[in-house]
């Protein structure tokens, strides 16, 4: 059973990939002027831009230019960027270290928070505790990052002095030596990921923590701490898996926001950027790496939730 | 009864929380002043200027009381749309013979539902869809999947699925039973889910204005106004906090309320 569901899943979610690509790729065909005229400005001459069309291939039908783009994908070529004329992929991978340390300082910080809160909480449902810590996760959930964050630089670089407020000058592992420079855009992250992870674990475990089978366990005697991670949290795993790759992708999305606030050179700044210069090779490698990561990211919560879960572990 | 009275205030700061950005939003640009530039830029607090002047030279307090219409504004038209195009074809197709048509529609949403919103509208503005209304298209069609899946749930519970049967059987038309019937019962998990949506709708707006997919930049909106003088921070901290704080007061102020009235019902119903 397992082995037909994963090849299916990966099936869909080869197709998502290639439907996110052809759907970026259209949406730049029909762009009401287009690349040339971009990149000339509004001083171009007529012949100059009539030159450039035919030089960036933008002359040829939409859908040689589609399966053009395919064909270099499939090499590992995306184009060079319209802005700086280095590969796409070179930009890319410079991008990709940046954010990576950034994303994985924050899931190191929000996934053992997420548990201890959600389990805390989720094991004495309805108490004070519980509807305390639950008030304050919805109010971190809802602020916009580049509030928070340009709020926090105010009290804590600005009014205090203590941390940096920019990461201006460093990128990738260079960052690694900065610890400090991290902290105010990794607890925005946080802030805003924290939140929806805490309550599906919490929601998880007292559901299971309530339910007849755990009733039926705590009959028989067993110790607290061996129901707890034995019964409850096997059982509470599976949404929770799916809401981390959930969270995976929300700090993807998020980083787009915090790293252009920080200055810190990401993917997420970087794609800005080629968004405002209306960089088209650029973008759609962007957004082929947002979609790669959010595709491979449900996927590998799919099958994981798949595995964890008791019912379908003991069903194959 | 006991319980509650050594609980936090919790409700009442929420609605504090929302009511003072959302009475600035409303009542804000009949007291404000003039927002055109008149003082020299970023000059700081002073008598003239209560809270400074910004980038621009137009003054911080005049433009903080006239800069939330627009994000509440917006936000709303969004939330409004998605409901308005989402539950007809949530009724239209949980009351309809064919369920392939179910399925399909079911399935063609699914994919927007996995598309991160903030990174579609940047992938918009980067192919030239930017402004006001493709940003409320935009958005609205984002709520969508949620908003299609939550009506046609509703209305496919099991009491109202045999009531239409029943009705059917009475010879009603199914027209009739679609639009009137089945639109009076998804009404209240419809309220109820457009009261959490909000201020997700309210937090993607913003974000979009922030990083200027939406209003241009010389628009006087609390989120446009943070972009705009966010480089000024440490020279007219003004400019950037009080809006920042207006905008903050009204997302948490929203989800608390939200929050706290929807857990409250479920006591209730308990």
């Amino acid at each position: 059973m397992t082995l037909a569901y994963v090849p299916r899943r990966v099936a869909v979610a080869v197709l998502q990939i290639l439907g996110v690509a052809v759907a970026v790729f259209a949406l730049s065909a029909l762009l009401p002027g287009d690349t040339a005229v971009v990149i000339l400005g509004k001083h171009g001459t007529p012949e100059q831009i009539e030159a450039l069309r035919q030089r960036l291939g933008l002359d040829e039908p939409f859908v040689r230019r589609l399966l053009t783009w395919f064909g270099g994908l499939a090499h590992g070529d995306l184009g060079t960027s319209l802005l700086t004329g280095a590969p796409v992929t070179a930009e890319l991978a410079d991008g990709l270290a940046t954010t990576a340390v950034l994303t994985g300082v924050a899931l190191a910080v929000i996934v053992p928070l997420a548990l201890l809160i959600g389990v805390t909480t989720g094991l004495r449902q309805g108490s004070r505790l519980d509807r305390a810590v639950n008030s304050v996760i919805v109010v971190l959930d809802s602020i916009p990052e580049f509030a928070l964050g340009l709020l926090l630089v105010a009290l804590f670089s600005l009014r205090l002095g203590w941390l940096p407020a920019t990461a201006a000058g460093l990128s990738g592992t260079s960052l690694a030596t900065h610890p400090a420079v991290l902290v105010l855009p990794v607890v925005v992250l946080v802030c805003k990921q924290l939140c929806a992870l805490a309550r599906q674990i919490r929601i998880g475990v007292a559901e299971a923590n309530t339910a007849e089978y755990t009733r039926h366990v705590r009959t028989h005697g067993l110790r607290e701490s061996t129901v707890l991670f034995k019964h409850v949290l096997p059982n509470a795993a599976g949404p929770s898996v799916q809401q981390l790759a959930r969270t995976v992708d929300g700090l993807l999305g998020g980083v787009v926001v915090v790293e252009a606030l920080f200055a810190l050179p990401g993917l997420g700044s970087g794609f800005v950027d080629a968004v405002m210069a209306r960089d088209l090779p650029t973008v759609q490698g962007y957004a082929l790496v947002f979609a790669g990561t959010t595709v491979t990211v449900n996927l590998l919560a799919d099958i994981a939730a798949y595995r964890l879960v008791p019912r379908h572990r003991s069903a194959s | 009864m006991n319980r509650s009275r050594h609980r936090f205030p919790i409700t009442p700061i929420g609605w504090l929380l929302l009511l003072v950005p959302v009475l600035t939003a409303f009542l804000g640009p009949l007291v404000a002043g003039s927002t055109r530039s008149e003082g020299g830029s970023l000059s700081p607090p002073g008598p003239e200027h209560p809270l400074g002047t910004d980038e621009l030279g137009r003054d911080v307090l005049a433009l903080a009381l006239s800069g939330g219409t627009s994000i509440v504004t917006m936000a709303a038209a969004a939330l409004l749309l998605s409901y308005l195009i989402g539950v007809p074809i949530a009724l239209v197709i949980a009351g309809g013979r064919r369920r392939w048509a179910d399925r399909l529609v079911l399935r063609l949403l699914d994919f927007l539902l996995a598309l991160p919103g903030l990174l579609v509208l940047l992938v918009l503005a980067a192919t030239g869809w930017r402004g006001t209304t493709t940003l409320v298209l935009a958005i609205a069609t984002l709520q969508l999947p949620a908003v299609v899946r939550i009506a046609r749930t509703a209305a496919l519970s099991p009491g109202t699925s045999t009531a239409v049967e029943s009705m059917l059987m009475q010879g009603e038309g199914r027209a009739r039973i679609r639009l009137g019937y089945l639109g009076r019962s998804v009404l209240g998990p419809v309220l109820v889910d457009a009261a959490s949506r909000l201020s997700l709708v309210l937090y993607l707006m913003a974000s979009a204005n922030f990083l200027g997919l939406g209003l241009a930049s010389s628009a006087t909106d609390w989120a446009v106004l943070i972009e705009l003088n966010r480089d000024a921070l440490f020279i007219q901290p003004w400019a950037v906090t009080v809006p920042a704080l207006l905008l903050v007061s009204l997302c948490t102020g929203v989800n608390l309320v939200v929050d706290r009235s929807l857990s409250n019902r479920r006591t209730v119903r308990r």
